[in-house]
């Protein structure tokens, strides 16, 4: 187990335009599904510089990074 | 017929306001023929255009390769191939990582006030010229043009040239192909001395920042750069004013109402309410369509593999029309009969479209319309068109079509 904060990707479907972005930027975390709508690839992860930015280059905003313990918005970051 | 971006009166037939098309009914895969022949798919479901304009397999570069057949039969500034429009992919996404984080929603609510103030401003010099007057001259086209030379940094840009520009750049029958290109080179000329100028003596501009991301990555080349550039400037004011055009026109053309009074009573609840103005401004943008789309009956993308969309496959190479107008009234995702102006969407409308092309300005151009209309509402709650509607001016022969001047009285 690592020190690093466990954490939450979540990805709002109904907001979702599927622009692929965050896809491409952070492949560890979130993948386009069949539909065309992005999601989280795993449970849980630890973050990375790549899911940050996926979580703030969103277009329309779909994406949250939450710790997983505090609930604490961790990305997208005003 | 004259068709011309500034003789919309010489139309023997009155044109029907944009809230008044008859838009396409909404079912499966169905197939068409462009005006150049060209064979196409027409999807109109809300489900199928969602799910071909995030396909990966459905792209836009793919309409330019050399074995495509033709699609448009006067080229313009949305055919070029260095166009962000035009990429797909990584090299795409490359071109979009660049100024996407100018655009989201948070970067384009922090001008939210400047632009609220931008509004007030104009509205206030049209409420002192006394009624009867014009609001596009003195409010639709000059909003949008003020916000996106803010953002670009281009203060001092001559107005004037830019409607040139504008007018050729998105012309479909307005001007001939020779004058089409010489004006898109011209413009052209102007983005790319943009670029250096920025490039030497950065600033805190978007045309600063996307040139730098650009020089930082390699990933672009200098005619993209420079497309991208001037794309900004056009998609920055053109659709934005073409939106809040009609929209005036369709919230306050007196017959459209169900019982009198009703269509009144909506723009003075536009005024009193911050709130009722932002739903309001989603359910114009999901029911008034920005143009004719007399070149094509939807978004245009070719696929590069067969790709199975409303239960139909469509053949690799075959080319695909995304109607958002029919998929933005589809009964199954959208209550059918009379609309109810200040209802919330639910789902959202593909109006900026969808997958990698989803419209960059997007949440700029939604508050822009929104602070308009209800800066306008609440100044003059009594407003209303001065002139029929059926003898409004329109600007023919583009890609949009909005009024060319609007009376307004109160």
């Amino acid at each position: 187990m690592s020190d690093a904060p466990q954490l939450v990707v979540a990805v709002d479907r109904v907001r979702c335009i599927g622009s692929g972005l965050c896809a491409r930027t952070a492949p560890a975390d979130l993948v386009l599904s069949p539909d065309g709508r992005a999601a989280p690839a795993r449970p849980a992860t630890e973050g990375s510089a790549e899911l940050t930015e996926a979580a703030e280059m969103c277009p329309v905003e779909a994406i949250t990074v939450r710790d997983a313990a505090t609930g604490e918005l961790i990305a997208p970051a005003w | 017929m004259t068709t011309d971006a500034t003789t919309g009166s010489a139309d023997p037939q009155p044109l029907v306001p944009l809230h008044c098309l008859l838009r396409g009914e909404a079912g499966p895969p169905r197939q068409a023929v462009l005006p150049t022949g060209t064979p196409v798919w027409v999807l109109t479901r809300h489900a199928d255009v969602r799910q071909a304009l995030a396909h990966p397999a459905l792209g836009r570069a793919s309409l330019y390769a050399p074995d495509a057949p033709p699609t448009v039969l006067t080229p313009n500034i949305l055919d070029d191939p260095s166009s962000i429009l035009n990429s797909d992919g990584p090299g795409h996404q490359a071109i979009r990582r660049t100024v996407q984080r100018a655009f989201t929603p948070r970067a384009i609510e922090r001008w939210r006030p400047w632009v609220a103030g931008v509004v007030r401003e104009l509205v206030d010099g049209l409420v002192a010229s006394g009624s009867p007057a014009e609001v596009v001259e003195s409010l639709t086209k000059p909003l949008p043009v003020r916000v996106i030379s803010r953002l670009m940094e281009l203060e001092g840009l001559d107005t004037d040239r830019l409607g040139y520009w504008s007018d050729h750049a998105l012309s479909t029958t307005a001007y001939s192909a020779e004058e089409i290109a010489a004006a898109i080179r011209e413009f052209g000329e102007f983005g790319h001395q943009l670029v250096l100028e920025r490039r030497k003596n950065p600033g805190e501009d978007l045309v600063s920042s996307l040139v730098r991301a650009a020089d930082q990555t390699g990933e672009m080349t200098e005619a993209q750069i420079t497309s991208l550039t001037i794309g900004l400037v056009i998609a920055g004011h053109e659709t934005t004013m073409t939106s809040f055009g009609n929209a005036l026109v369709y919230l306050l053309d007196p017959r459209r109402a169900e019982h009198p009074g009703a269509a009144a009573g909506a723009w003075r609840r536009i005024g009193e309410d911050p709130a009722a103005a932002v739903a309001a401004t989603e359910q114009i943008l999901r029911t008034v369509p920005l143009g004719d789309r007399t070149n094509a009956p939807g978004q245009l993308r070719r696929a590069t593999a067969d790709v199975e969309i409303g239960g139909v496959v469509i053949p690799a190479g075959a080319v695909v029309a995304a109607d958002t107008t029919a998929a933005n009234a589809d009964p199954e995702v959208y209550p059918p009969g009379p609309l109810d102006l200040f209802a919330p969407l639910g789902t959202p409308s593909l109006t900026f479209g969808a997958g990698p092309h989803h419209c960059l300005g997007a949440w700029l151009a939604r508050m822009e319309l929104e602070l308009g209309l209800h800066h306008l509402a609440r100044a003059l709650p009594g407003l209303r068109l001065a002139t029929p509607v059926d003898r409004i001016e329109w600007r023919t022969g583009l890609l949009t079509r909005s009024p060319l001047r609007l009376e307004v009285a109160w």
